[in-house]
């Protein structure tokens, strides 16, 4: 039960990590939170389902993050960019307007009414670990995420563009006089903000229903997440992700008559607990 | 500190009627104003057609919301996107209390405006000490969480999940009948009187002590509480402030329509305000209100087919980037939010 508890509780702590991070990662950078982040991910898990019905789902998992790379290179020199004199939060206002818009176009194509897409051959039943039969689908997408967020901190300790990367979102001026390209490295985090937005979409497709309103759904649940795990560090975030993920699961077993709420009453105990969350560094430290 | 504040924002009110407040020395403005008082309320009820009235009728509520949203954001520097829990989650409020507690109108109303304050106060407490992207972040998932409640399955037979709320009330609400606010031109006179009500008191707070400790706080928060100002209690009162604001205006909202819809509580709403007040401009509190009014007939006029909300999605940009400060605020509007990218100074408003 607990196994199963903590299984489940992992499956969406890795949607959850590869999206906060994106988010984490675009602040560090820029100091703006995307509030467009939730309508990127509904663009991957459409697109997602329309690769899959044409090619499957390996072909979208490989498609779609490259689309929404391209889309993110899009988003940085068409509106980060030129915004970058403006305040953060007229930026963050503005990325609220382009979601609204992007989701809307979505909902203009694919209809108001949710897609299921099935999972690939080799990924669907289930297996017996421990006398438990668990879902093989799920056992992959912890994989997938716990994979790149490993995949997230080596790029991040090890190279030195994610030297630079932690450089900038430490202080951005000092950076700069190190001559750290700021421009050139959000072009690459921006990118692979959207292209994390991408796999999520499409690895959530299977997982669970695509409708209209997982947007704004994903974008609240990432938020709540974001301030959780402190503004902008993705160590917290992950945790945060982690936390989120467990009290979601076990709320929706133990208090199901409240479960929707689960996430808010968290996010109000951390508020009076840490009002900062409870990451220390702005980023991975 | 609140009770002080909002006697000195009666006051001035007061004092405009009376002998004229500080900035309207001239008495040709305040005849002006008075005649544009008297006009706008009487004139439409005589020569708009009920359809009009009703567009006119949801543009002054927007209005209202977006005055709320308008005056954190250009005062405190906070913009809030859960106006709409606040608006929905008052005329919510009022329902339940009339349908399950047999309350009387006026009892009903009383007791949804207080809860709905108290909630807002708690809440407040909880999210004005953080930053102000911090704060955008934290009203959207508490407005979300306000709705996601209103649809819990054990609260149904109270909140009606999907369905919504009928409210019939008999007996009298100040004086009016049910019939009356569901008349589009008395429900007219009420609303407009509510809304110069709520502009006026916003803008008399505007140019108190507590308008200056505001901005200054937004400016620098830390230089503030160096100086020895609570920077904390100040911006509570004016979260609080614009709540009552936007509770007014849902209590109304539902006072006309006799409906409650799970929809008022949407995000949708929220976008709207927002959108509203920048349309209108920030500063100020005419603003905001035309914002409101101009809202309603576009959206009646291409709103059509679903267009609504990516319209509002496009204003929001187009608003922000292209006209950053609305139709009206061409004075100041969100001046202070470029200048302060530079770390300069800008007079207020």
């Amino acid at each position: 039960m607990i196994a199963l508890l903590i299984a489940n509780s992992l499956a969406l702590a890795s949607l959850l990590i590869m999206l906060a991070s994106g988010l984490a990662l675009i602040y560090g950078l820029r100091d703006v939170i995307n509030f467009g982040h939730g309508a990127i991910y509904m663009l991957g898990a459409y697109l997602g389902y329309t690769v899959s019905l044409v090619g499957g789902f390996w072909l979208a998992l490989v498609v779609v993050p490259i689309l929404l790379a391209l889309l993110g290179i899009a988003f940085e020199y068409l509106a980060l960019r030129p915004l970058q004199g403006r305040s953060h939060i007229e930026v963050a206002l503005v990325t609220l307007g382009l979601g609204i818009i992007l989701g809307q176009i979505i909902i203009f194509f694919y209809g108001g009414v949710a897609r299921s897409v099935d999972a690939p051959q080799i990924l669907s039943g289930s297996v017996t670990v421990l006398n438990l039969s668990y879902p093989v689908y799920r056992i992959f997408l912890i994989v997938m995420g716990l994979g790149s967020c490993v995949l997230l901190a080596l790029w991040l300790r090890f190279t030195s563009s994610g030297l630079h990367v932690r450089a900038v979102s430490q202080d951005p001026s000092v950076a700069r006089m190190m001559g750290i390209n700021a421009d050139r490295l959000s072009l690459l985090v921006t990118s692979l903000s959207t292209a994390f937005a991408g796999v999520a979409g499409v690895l959530a497709g299977p997982y669970m229903s695509i409708d209209p309103g997982m947007d704004v759904t994903m974008i609240v649940n990432c938020l709540i997440i974001v301030v959780i795990g402190g503004t902008g560090s993705i160590g917290g975030a992950i945790v945060a992700a982690l936390l989120f993920g467990f009290m979601q699961v076990a709320g929706s077993v133990f208090l199901p008559n409240i479960a929707a709420l689960v996430p808010y009453i968290l996010l109000m105990v951390v508020l009076l607990i840490a009002p900062r969350g409870i990451g220390r560094g702005r980023v991975l430290s | 500190m609140s009770n002080r504040a909002t006697t000195a924002a009666s006051e001035r009110v007061a004092t405009i009627g009376a002998t004229g407040g500080p900035s309207l020395r001239l008495p040709l403005t305040l005849v002006a104003v008075a005649i544009v008082f008297v006009v706008g309320a009487v004139a439409p009820t005589q020569f708009a057609g009920d359809f009009v009235l009703r567009l006119g009728n949801e543009g002054l509520l927007l209005g209202m919301l977006a005055l709320s949203v308008a005056f954190l954001m250009n005062q405190a520097g906070l913009v809030a996107l859960g106006a709409a829990s606040i608006y929905g989650g008052a005329g919510l409020l009022f329902a339940i209390a009339m349908n399950d507690w047999n309350l009387t109108p006026m009892g009903a109303l009383c007791a949804s405006f207080l809860i709905i304050v108290v909630y807002a106060t708690v809440l407040g407490a909880l999210i004005v000490r953080t930053n102000p992207l911090a704060f955008m972040m934290l009203t959207l998932a508490a407005g979300e969480m306000i709705s996601h409640a209103v649809m819990l399955e054990g609260l149904r037979d109270y909140t009606g999940g999907a369905d919504g709320l009928v409210v019939s009330f008999k007996g009298t609400v100040f004086g009016m009948e049910a019939a009356d606010f569901a008349s589009p031109a008395r429900f007219w006179v009420v609303v407009w009187l509510a809304t110069w009500l709520a502009g006026l008191a916003l803008w008399a707070v505007g140019r108190s002590r507590l308008g200056a400790i505001l901005r200054a706080v937004r400016e620098n928060e830390e230089r503030m509480r160096f100086s020895g100002f609570d920077t904390y209690l100040p911006r509570l009162i004016a979260y609080v402030l614009v709540n009552i604001v936007a509770a007014v205006a849902g209590l109304l909202h539902v006072l006309n329509a006799g409906f409650v819809s799970p929809e008022s509580l949407g995000i949708s709403v929220s976008t709207n305000a927002l959108v509203a007040a920048l349309m209108g401009g920030i500063a100020g509190s005419v603003g905001p209100i035309l914002g409101g009014l101009i809202f309603s007939f576009a959206q009646d006029e291409f709103g059509g087919r679903g267009l609504t909300q990516l319209l509002t999605g496009i204003a929001i940009v187009v608003f922000i980037v292209v006209f950053p400060r609305g139709v009206v605020g061409g004075l100041s509007g969100m001046a202070w939010l470029r200048t302060r990218a530079f770390g300069g100074r800008r007079e207020t408003s």
